[in-house]
């Protein structure tokens, strides 16, 4: 069976060009081969040096394909979980490199997928979405308010006008008893029935 | 939550894990379980009558011999597959011995051969091949699954398809050895069925990382 040529490590943000970097990358690749055959024996300190080594070099591999930070942040994330997941299959008498793209690649053609799934179902939300959502609301309120005085209107007149000047207009009892010429105690009565009857006549209004 | 955080987490629950062995022994261990279910049947059952006969038919021959290849070979491209670090063209390697299985399953079709001695399609006969087929194909299902489950995060379909390939070509040379039906048939139909129990079992894990990810 043919393989494919193992994918290059490249410094971050560079090509890498020359002898020296070449080297550099390759004995970085061994430092991360050797960090994961002890992470793979159970050593915290070394999984979390090789996790933190790794996690920018994912971070700029993924920004080529992702263009929303999140997304880049978000991918970093399901492959280093992914990594946890599958990490009894390295074999660490092979390079780390191809093992730890194939995960990555994996993740990232996911994300990708996803993107444009969701880039095709979804529309941005523009300015005229805005207005629609706060004229129907407007429009709500307005419904809302033109029941609640229909249904003061039905009530019996003490009523009416007991609801108007003490919930409507805010005032005192006292207020309200030198404007009606009631006693205070029938005032309280009336408001209070007014009050049942509003809540029954609004509950039938909007139905069961 | 944060990288860092998740870096953390990750780092303090790194308890120690047996590393795999390598593909080739994993599959020549699989493949030793298929022979021994294939052994355990042979005890117990008996091969079918007039086998010796029947392979000097070149084309029951044919069809034996690269059924057992396609199990042999697929059994090694989905324990290749389901390595990170493999390529994908794993995938074409049982590709030749299945193309001569299928072509030979084809021509027996067109050219109306019958394995069946006369009466010998009975109830009795029908039943007891559907036992050799679970017999077969479940604990080799059940064993691959196990074996293969990590794949289920890395590439599940490939797995899956090679992985459903091999049970359905040791269980087709099963049925081939033990039973004078041809049950070509059933043996697909059966093995569609734990194609969707591979698939649905790999949707259900696979989906163990992305869903994991705080948005």
């Amino acid at each position: 069976m043919t393989r494919k040529r193992p994918p290059q490590l490249r410094v971050i943000g560079h090509d890498a060009q020359g002898e020296a970097e070449g080297d550099g990358a390759r004995t970085r690749e061994l430092d991360w081969s050797i960090l994961m055959a002890r992470a793979q024996d159970g050593e915290g300190a070394a999984y979390l040096r090789l996790l933190e080594q790794i996690t920018p070099y994912l971070r700029s591999r993924c920004a080529r394909n992702l263009h929303d930070p999140r997304d880049v942040e978000d991918t970093v994330q399901d492959i280093l979980l992914t990594l946890h997941a599958v990490r009894r299959t390295y074999d660490p008498s092979r390079p780390f490199a191809p093992w730890l793209l194939g995960i990555a690649n994996r993740r990232a053609f996911d994300r990708l997928r996803r993107r444009m799934r969701d880039d095709a179902r979804e529309a941005p939300l523009t300015e005229e979405h805005h207005s629609a959502v706060s004229e129907s609301a407007a429009a709500e309120r307005g419904v809302d308010a033109e029941r609640l005085t229909r249904a003061i209107r039905d009530l019996p007149p003490a009523q009416q006008e007991a609801v108007r000047l003490l919930k409507l207009e805010e005032r005192t009892l006292k207020e309200a008893a030198t404007i009606t010429g009631m006693s205070t105690a029938s005032l309280k009565m009336a408001t209070h029935r007014a009050l049942r009857r509003l809540r029954d006549l609004l509950r039938e209004g909007s139905g069961p | 939550m944060d990288t860092a955080d998740l870096i953390r987490a990750l780092a303090a629950n790194a308890r120690p894990v047996r590393r795999l062995r390598p593909p080739l022994l994993r599959a020549a261990l699989w493949l030793m379980l298929a022979a021994a279910i294939l052994g355990l049947l042979t005890v117990s059952h008996g091969l079918r009558p007039r086998l010796a006969e029947r392979m000097s038919d070149p084309a029951f021959a044919t069809s034996l011999i690269a059924s057992a290849l396609t199990g042999v070979l697929a059994a090694i491209s989905a324990f290749m597959l389901s390595l990170p670090d493999r390529s994908r063209a794993w995938i074409l390697l049982p590709a030749p011995a299945l193309a001569v299985w299928l072509a030979n399953i084809g021509y027996q079709c067109f050219a109306g051969w019958v394995s069946l001695p006369p009466g010998a399609v009975t109830v009795e006969a029908a039943s007891s091949c559907v036992a050799t087929l679970v017999l077969t194909s479940l604990p080799l299902s059940l064993v691959l699954l196990a074996m293969l489950r990590h794949a289920a995060a890395l590439r599940p379909f490939s797995v899956v398809l090679a992985g459903s390939l091999a049970v359905s070509a040791v269980t087709s040379t099963a049925l081939s050895l033990f039973h004078p039906l041809d049950a070509t048939v059933i043996v697909l139909g059966w093995n569609l069925g734990t194609a969707v129990l591979f698939t649905g079992l790999a949707a259900l894990f696979g989906r163990g990382p992305g869903r994991g990810s705080p948005r």
